[in-house]
């Protein structure tokens, strides 16, 4: 019986994956970056640190299928060896955001109306939220890498704090919405604690929407990582990173020599497209209405119609 | 003070830039019998036009030696004296200055006269008077006279500027060692020889002002007119400022006064063009005459351009790693030659620089007389770098950290480089990029173990150049070299005016610095400008600046 319900989310999702091919993209290329990152050492032909004199600014070839940059660094090993620190990065920064961001928001959302310190603190806390948004993003992150130095913790802390508002702000908004539900009264008149029921019952039903964002999140947090090294302020040479590759590579275009920023700039704009798609797919999972919109679809009914037993069960547990 | 700053005449602005930019390529294009080439040609040929990475922030040398401020100097203002030129022997076409010891001329230097058409210097050398030349007049129109030498000179000493070590190095202490010997003559007075006195005549660094303009704008306010400068121009050099936009353009005019040959470039535009590969396409596309500081690929790129030349020169530029002499293991000389063993610097002139560097093989610029090059000892070697390592103690390797310049794009590719070489004797690199900014506050820190700096002494002279560099009590000395007898020795030459005893003095030195190995050694980088084929006349100065009265139309 236990299996039943995740059977047809899975059933669920592979009929989603059928009707809208561009989420099936998203997921693909997410997998495929995800397996390259771990297999990198595997398939990587060179080191992606060591400089080669011998080899410098060498167009793709047999030997180096991605060409070398102007000290003779493989582009192929370094634009693989890439997202483990990409992906790491922005998903940590995005992980604590949400982590931050939803925790907050959630307290937020759960007292923001009464009397008392809670109160105050709640309309500070969105003050604060609304002072840190209305800082342009990307100069604030800059500003953060400036002060607490140049390394990976920091760009993680940078994408923790530009996004964390985005978190309390969603996360408020579901909780405000939840906490006058018939489910979370009776909790506390079961004699549940404030924290109890938000853990319980608030925060649970309110991570739809926040698991969509992670995801889409995830895909900012790549591109702000490559910014901030573009610009000299994310990780140091010669960690392999798309946009320290970029940045080392760009001047060289008018020259002829394309290939040091043009790769990995594919792969970064491949890779944000993938988490971006899979962001989308994963609101539609998330969102009862969209989901039915979706499976409601004409050329797909009969499909939709085959399997209304298990969306029948799995609707109110997406 | 508007940081925008026009008077008189208003230069072009940006969309006249680029309209004129527009035309000269559509012009260009054009057969000749539609005439419209041929317009053009007239109405650019006596405009100059440089993409330049910066247009000059202030144009006073007492506290500004940006980029874009040392080549407007050499065109704003005039020099007591000047070296005489000669051909290059590697570059044809290319003029430079004659900057080597002559022991059949007077002073036994090739010295011609610019302010000053004749000067003597007395036979114990603490004296040298100047005969001033008559009927010159500045820019504001006022004639120049031996007051305004003691003008600017009294400026250094009260400004407490750059000029404070102009003033130090000649063993000057006093405003009262310039004295006023009439209109047109002027003397220096020194309480010891220096053989360097008639050489910092012509330094870059030493612009002659119009003092009375200068007094009468700055009144007693700004009684050294030090807002005023900043802006605009009291000399008596062949152009004067017509236009500053800092960040857009400067513009110059040339002066029908000057009292010298009149500049064949009747106007001069320097366009702020940032980005190295943007003045490569401005060029390339024919919208300007100069594209200044591109990047030795971009160079080599150029090559196979037919209305493009680019002249590379030997130049006084070093580049080169302070070894912090008080940081551990830097404090070890056998770490020191070590890392020097360790440097490929072959790999880095072919892959970095594109053959526009040679290896930097001694402790001052390769062009400068005196120079001794046979005490270099670090050919790669990493062997022989990894026993210099075990003798020190730390034959397991270490970790340092390697700092550079995010300004300079040439800086990390080397580090790079290095970083893989000395990992192959155990020595483990971090690499740490500097905004252009922090980084010059860090060098001038001494704090970091390993940080690349990259300069050119302007005197060709090596006592000026190992002085700044290496001795204990110079504020250059950012290596934190130390060596008493390195020290005594150096300010021995510059106290001497026999060559023969300063050759013997710096060579001494040269060997001491060689092998004790205060810098890692990377590599002396060219002086490269790239031009459209057809503009004659570059001449190359140890200042590493353009004086634009130099070009003409070939």
């Amino acid at each position: 019986m236990k299996w039943a319900p995740m059977l047809a989310k899975l059933r669920l999702f592979g009929r989603l994956a059928l009707i809208r091919p561009r989420f099936t993209t998203g997921y693909v290329i997410v997998v495929i970056v995800a397996i390259l990152a771990i297999l990198a050492p595997v398939i990587a032909p060179f080191s992606p640190t060591e400089a080669d004199s011998l080899s410098f600014l060498q167009p793709p070839s047999g030997v180096h299928v991605f060409g070398t940059d102007n000290v003779g660094m493989d582009i192929f090993s370094r634009a693989i060896y890439a997202p483990r620190i990409d992906l790491t990065i922005a998903i940590l920064g995005t992980g604590l955001s949400a982590l931050l961001g939803g925790s907050f928001g959630a307290l937020v959302g759960f007292y923001s109306s009464g009397r008392g310190i809670r109160v105050w603190l709640s309309f500070a806390l969105m003050r604060a939220a609304d002072v840190l948004q209305a800082f342009p993003i990307f100069v604030f992150a800059i500003a953060l890498v400036a002060s607490l130095g140049q390394s990976i913790q920091t760009v993680v802390l940078a994408i923790a704090f530009v996004n964390a508002p985005i978190y309390l702000r969603l996360m408020r908004s579901q909780v405000l919405s939840i906490r006058s539900m018939r489910y979370v009264e009776a909790s506390q008149v079961n004699g549940l604690s404030d924290f109890q029921t938000i853990i319980r019952h608030v925060v649970p039903n309110a991570m739809g929407p926040v698991l969509a964002q992670l995801s889409i999140n995830v895909g900012w947090g790549i591109v702000l990582t490559a910014a901030l090294s573009f610009v000299g302020a994310g990780v140091r040479a010669p960690t392999p990173e798309w946009g320290s590759m970029i940045a080392m590579g760009f001047q060289n275009v008018v020259t002829g020599q394309w290939w040091p920023s043009m790769f990995p700039g594919v792969m970064l704009a491949v890779t944000v497209f993938g988490f971006s798609l899979v962001g989308s797919s994963i609101e539609v999972l998330a969102d009862p209405a969209k989901r039915r919109h979706l499976l409601s679809d004409v050329r797909l009914r009969d499909i939709a119609r085959a399997t209304k037993t298990a969306k029948r069960s799995s609707l109110g547990q997406v | 003070m508007s940081d925008q700053f026009t008077r008189m005449k208003l230069g072009p602005n940006r969309r006249q830039f680029l309209q004129t930019a527009a035309t000269a390529g559509g012009a260009a294009m054009l057969p000749a019998p539609f005439g419209m080439g041929e317009a053009f040609a007239q109405s650019a040929n006596d405009t100059l036009v440089i993409a330049a990475p910066a247009t000059p922030q202030g144009l006073d040398i007492e506290f500004d030696v940006s980029l874009g401020s040392i080549d407007t100097l050499g065109a704003l203002y005039e020099y007591m004296l000047g070296y005489e030129k000669v051909e290059d022997p590697n570059a044809p076409g290319v003029l430079r200055e004659d900057t080597s010891v002559h022991a059949d001329k007077p002073n036994n230097m090739a010295l011609r006269g610019r302010l000053a058409e004749a000067w003597e210097v007395s036979p114990d050398g603490r004296k040298a008077t100047f005969k001033l030349r008559e009927g010159v007049v500045s820019n504001w129109g006022n004639h120049f006279t031996s007051k305004d030498v003691k003008w600017t000179w009294d400026r250094k000493f009260n400004l407490k500027g750059q000029g404070l070590f102009q003033t130090a190095v000649l063993g000057l202490t006093t405003p009262d060692q310039i004295k006023v010997e009439g209109d047109h003559a002027i003397s220096f007075n020194l309480d010891k020889p220096n053989p360097i006195l008639l050489k910092q005549q012509c330094n870059l660094a030493n612009p002659i002002y119009d003092g009375t303009k200068c007094a009468a704008v700055g009144g007693s306010d700004d009684a050294w007119a030090v807002n005023f400068l900043k802006n605009d121009s009291a000399g008596f050099g062949p152009y004067r400022l017509t236009q500053l936009v800092r960040g857009q353009q400067a513009v110059f005019e040339a002066r029908s006064d000057y009292w010298d040959t009149k500049p064949a470039m009747k106007r001069v535009i320097m366009r702020e063009v940032p980005q190295s590969a943007s003045r490569f396409s401005l060029l390339q596309g024919g919208a300007v005459d100069i594209a200044q500081f591109l990047q030795p690929r971009e160079l080599e790129a150029l090559k196979s351009e037919k209305n493009v030349a680019v002249d590379a020169v030997n130049a006084s530029y070093m580049i080169w790693l302070e070894l912090n002499a008080k940081i551990a293991p830097f404090d070890n000389v056998d770490v020191r030659r070590a890392v020097n063993l360790a440097i490929p610097r072959d790999e880095i002139i072919r892959t970095i620089y594109y053959g526009y560097a040679d290896p930097q093989t001694a402790p001052m610029p390769y062009i400068y007389p005196m120079v001794d090059k046979s005490f270099f000892s670090y050919n790669y070697d990493l062997a022989k770098a990894k026993a210099l390592l075990e003798k020190a103690g730390v034959g397991k390797g270490f970790s340092t950290t390697i700092s550079y310049n995010a300004g300079d794009p040439t800086q990390e590719p080397i580090a790079l480089l290095i970083q893989t070489s000395l990992r192959q004797i155990g020595v483990e690199l971090t690499l740490e990029k500097l905004p252009a900014g922090v980084f010059y506050e860090n060098v001038t820190k001494r704090a970091k173990p390993m940080i690349f700096y990259q300069d050119s002494p302007w005197t060709p002279d090596p006592g000026y150049s190992l002085y700044l560099y290496f001795n204990s009590k110079s504020y250059v000395n950012y290596s934190n070299y130390n060596n008493p007898e390195v020290d005594k020795l150096i300010t021995d030459g510059l106290a001497t005016l026999d060559n023969a005893v300063r050759l013997e003095t710096y060579t001494q030195v040269q060997k001491t610095l060689m092998d004790e190995a205060p810098w890692g050694f990377i590599a002396y980088p060219k002086y490269t400008l790239a031009r459209k084929a057809g503009l004659k006349g570059f001449t190359y100065y140890t200042s590493n600046n353009l004086r634009f009265q130099d070009f003409t139309r070939g």
